[in-house]
């Protein structure tokens, strides 16, 4: 069969390769500064449109020389609104590094005195209590604080809630009928869910949520359930986005999330996204709420303007456009949250001790790790 | 006299006896600072692991570090095994022979480079798992299939798919700059083509080959996206969890994946210092064979490639892109994204990537020369650090950068949030993937050019542009390449260090993408993948027709 080859000559001769390569290498730089020339900022104003101008409609102010720099773990796509509307509002100008919460905490950690950051958001406890515990988050204004109810915000002053994601249980309409659906998360250990189930066990908000967990049951019966999960063949996925695409896929049944995502992906795929939010009993430790949160950095150069950031986020356009635009649930301002979010009951809203959270957070690792279920 | 000990008597150069000429102290001095340069991230690793009071060697002992450990690595022997047969096999049809359309597969093949994993991982999961596209495509075809892509598995797979060019583009460039006489005398000394690959070309690449797989291992052992969507559980996973609840356990995890990584670098140098010598004259003649009856079996294989590598997540992008673009028909919520913020973040990608692969070829050159050439050992220990540095997790690198710059008073405080800082960190990550490749094309100048060109009296800087660069030039032009597609999918340095405000398509992607706004990530992940195939196609394909 070999002998279907032949050898044959080539043609062409190459010469002087490298001068072609330097000219290439040249247009390619040419190609990049055009391109950087052409797509030039420009820095005249611009009325609002979009979403933004939901927030604020009146005419923008011109920026006034004061700043505020933020690191934000959440990402841009909801937090950009917001900030346009502030920028032209308060004449204020917002600076923002993205990334996720948890890369931003540790940058924090690692800058020390020296940040530039003078806010921090997180969208979830964790990393909170992760700069809590290393005195790096500053202390805010009592009347900022006093902006939201009590069980949402920190003791300390050191965090202030903006937001709030539920925990539910998102289930594929096709493989879950409606009637089997659970009331709590201790159901889930039982056979008729054998292999059915979904958790993001090393996810930043399910660590926090299982922190919160043991609190509230104590370790023993939290290490139980997490252990029994595992034995009744619960599957590990990375985070709450990839099982809410598994749950629309059919891939898995149910799984045990934020309601955030499902509203997002289903916003975003439509119909061919089959799975939907249930909601756990209200007082049952699945339906928890779980808390995005501002915080000052202890170091920051510009107080004033941070807590009239922070004082943003919590005022009545902001909260309705996380609660109308985003769903997620407001904490303040007498905002309703969005009519199609089940509603919130009163123990649904509960406290949440995330000041403690730093240290609970390694204990809970130790649990997750040896209930095996990374290896799911 | 075989055929396998033709090369080194014929082209001679790199196999008699090594010759020790001392390097010339400008070069070796640039060198020692360079390696200073790459070693930072490192030598933070190592200075995080002694202020946390961390227990590297204790973790050894725990079955929750060992297992991941061992998945880790066999996870990586997979990939590279796989990449380097297919990266190979690939970059032997598509330079060497008469495959169909191959100029449309020089284009292609690399692209997968710059699918950032966790969002092509995800694109891989929603085409070919359960209730995915291509499930419904085969249930309207009466078709009932359950695949499920996860474990190890789907992510030997994915990282295959995603890993193979590591391989493909410096045996690419090494296979066009191979003497056709060799090959030509075999044949008619009556070697089969088999026996000619294996006899005279294989021997002449294996050290590309080797460079290539070396960089598909290190790439695997600190690969987070796509594993984790794989839900296989790997040593990065552990060192993820650990950041916030355990610091000091996430320290010593990533010194030892840095350990890890040296060994496997110094076992590399140690492998090639044993290869037959495969410097060769500059070839005049390239053999081209024609497959014949195989041409057509070999054209579906490298479109089987093509398909289920670039294919088959750019379905899922676009189908993402799609449903979010055709949004507003259906009353759902605007786009979040508008063709300026994408036109931004595309400029930001390219411009810095531009930048990044042309700083990171200029400063690992003058390693390159210092190994292949003078065969300097503190080249050598240059060389190991540059390229042991790509096993660190980037997020490693941004802190690093962030530690160290913070402290260095004046210079800090100049670099600080600077597009400068930005590129030198991508030259710090991304330098090791060029590493590999320039020191082959270093090494296939043959010495006795240089000699010639001595006698006759040129300078070195004359002789380093009349004869050097000329020979090395497909190898450099391949390193840019493999620099610029992965810097364009760049992540946690692009998010950490770069300039406030400073998002690039890869940032901006991911940030959508994490909290579910799939359709905006979609959206710019084929804006990428596009770009990518144009870069791909300037830095590949014109060059061909050059030919």
């Amino acid at each position: 069969m070999t002998t279907a080859f032949t050898t044959v000559r080539p043609t062409a001769k190459r010469q002087a390769v490298a001068g072609r390569t330097t000219v290439r290498l040249a247009a390619l730089l040419l190609v990049v500064a055009t391109i950087a020339v052409a797509c030039g900022n420009s820095d005249i104003p611009e009325p609002l449109d979009g979403v933004a101008a939901d927030i604020y409609g009146g005419d923008c102010v011109a920026l006034d020389g004061r700043e505020v720099t933020i690191y934000s773990g959440r990402s841009e796509n909801l937090m950009d609104p917001v900030l346009s509307a502030f920028q032209c509002e308060t004449g204020i100008e917002a600076k923002v590094r993205y990334d996720s919460a948890t890369n931003l905490a540790l940058t924090l950690a690692e800058e020390g005195d020296r940040t530039e950051a003078d806010v921090f958001l997180s969208n979830s406890p964790g990393p909170i209590g992760f700069l809590e515990q290393r005195g790096l988050l500053g202390e805010l204004d009592a009347d900022v604080l006093a902006l939201v109810a009590i069980q949402n915000r920190s003791d300390e002053g050191s965090w202030v809630g903006f937001s709030g994601r539920k925990r539910v249980a998102v289930y594929n309409v096709d493989s879950v009928s409606a009637d089997e659906l659970p009331e709590s998360v201790f159901e889930l250990t039982d056979a008729k869910w054998r292999d059915r189930v979904a958790i993001p066990g090393t996810n930043g908000s399910f660590l926090d949520w299982f922190t919160v967990f043991r609190a509230q049951e104590g370790d023993d019966v939290a290490t139980q359930w997490l252990n029994d999960m595992v034995a009744n063949g619960a599957k590990y996925y990375p985070n709450n986005r990839s099982i809410v695409d598994a749950a629309g896929r059919g891939e898995i049944d149910l799984g045990l999330v934020n309601h955030y995502y499902n509203f997002q992906e289903a916003a975003a795929i439509g119909e061919d996204h089959r799975a939907l939010n249930h909601d756990l009993s209200g007082d049952d430790i699945g339906s928890l709420l779980i808390i995005t949160a501002a915080t000052l950095v202890e170091t920051t150069p510009h107080p004033a303007e941070a807590h009239e950031l922070i004082r943003y986020l919590l005022s009545e356009p902001v909260q309705r456009y996380y609660t109308e635009e985003t769903f997620e649930y407001p904490l303040a301002a007498g905002v309703q949250s969005a009519e199609i979010l089940p509603p919130l009951n009163a123990s649904g809203t509960a406290t949440i001790d995330f000041d403690s959270l730093g240290g609970g957070l390694e204990v809970t690792l130790d649990i997750v790790e040896a209930s095996g279920i990374a290896n799911q | 006299m075989t055929a396998a000990t033709a090369p080194s008597s014929l082209v001679g150069g790199r196999n008699r006896a090594p010759r020790r000429t001392r390097a010339p102290w400008v070069l070796r001095a640039v060198g020692v600072v360079l390696a200073a340069a790459f070693a930072f991230p490192g030598i933070y690793v190592v200075w995080r692991n002694i202020s946390t009071d961390a227990d590297p060697i204790g973790l050894l002992r725990s079955s929750r570090t060992l297992d991941p450990l061992g998945r880790t690595m066999q996870l990586a022997v997979l990939v590279s095994l796989a990449s380097a047969a297919i990266g190979t096999t690939l970059a032997w049809l598509t330079t060497r022979t008469d495959v169909p359309l191959r100029r449309l597969w020089r284009t292609v093949l690399p692209i997968p480079l710059v699918f950032p994993t966790f969002i092509g991982a995800a694109a891989f999961i929603r085409t070919l798992n359960p209730g995915g596209l291509a499930n419904d495509v085969l249930n309207n075809l009466g078709i009932d299939r359950t695949f499920e892509l996860r474990g190890l598995f789907g992510a030997w797979l994915v990282l295959t798919l995603f890993t193979y060019p590591y391989v493909y583009l410096p045996v690419v460039a090494r296979l066009q700059r191979l003497a056709g006489s060799l090959e030509e005398s075999a044949r008619v000394l009556g070697d089969s083509p088999g026996q000619t690959f294996r006899r005279i070309v294989l021997p002449q690449i294996s050290s590309a080959i080797l460079a290539g797989t070396l960089l598909v291992f290190l790439y695997t052992i600190s690969d987070f996206g796509a594993v984790q969507l794989m839900r296989y559980d790997t040593l990065t996973r552990a060192i993820n969890t650990n950041y916030l609840a355990r610091p000091s356990v996430a320290f010593a995890l990533s010194l030892l994946l840095l350990l890890l990584a040296i060994a496997v670098v110094v076992g590399e140098r140690a492998v090639v210092g044993r290869i037959p010598g495969d410097a060769t004259a500059r070839s005049t003649r390239l053999v081209e064979y024609r497959l014949g009856a195989w041409r057509w079996p070999a054209g579906i294989v490298v479109l089987a490639v093509a398909l289920l590598a670039v294919g088959a997540p750019l379905i899922a992008m676009l189908d993402w892109a799609i449903d979010g673009v055709t949004r507003a028909s259906r009353d759902g919520r605007p786009l979040t994204v508008d063709a300026d913020t994408i036109v931004e973040a595309a400029r930001h990608t390219l411009e810095s990537s531009v930048l990044a692969a042309l700083a990171s070829v200029a400063a690992v050159l003058p390693i390159a020369l210092l190994v292949g050439r003078y065969r300097s050992r503190s080249g050598s220990f240059s060389h190991a650090i540059v390229i042991g540095s790509f096993a660190l997790p980037g997020i490693l690198i941004a802190l690093a950068l962030r530690f160290w710059t913070l402290r260095s008073g004046f210079a800090g405080d100049l670099f600080y949030d600077s597009k400068a800082l930005l590129i030198f960190a991508y030259v710090v990550r991304f330098g090791s993937l060029a590493m590999g490749i320039t020191l082959v094309a270093v090494q296939s100048v043959p010495d006795r050019f240089h000699d010639v060109g001595a006698t006759l009296g040129a300078g070195r800087l004359r002789r380093f542009r009349t004869i050097d660069l000329p020979l090395m030039a497909p190898g450099l032009l391949a390193a840019v390449g493999l620099v610029l597609l992965s810097t364009m999918k760049e992540l946690p340095i692009s998010l950490l260090i770069a300039p406030i405000g400073y998002q690039t398509l890869a940032t901006r992607i991911f940030l959508s993408f994490e909290e579910s706004f799939v359709a905006e990530a979609g959206l710019m992940a084929v804006v990428l993948v596009a770009m990518s195939g144009v870069l791909s196609w300037f830095l590949v394909l014109r060059r061909a027709e050059h030919r």
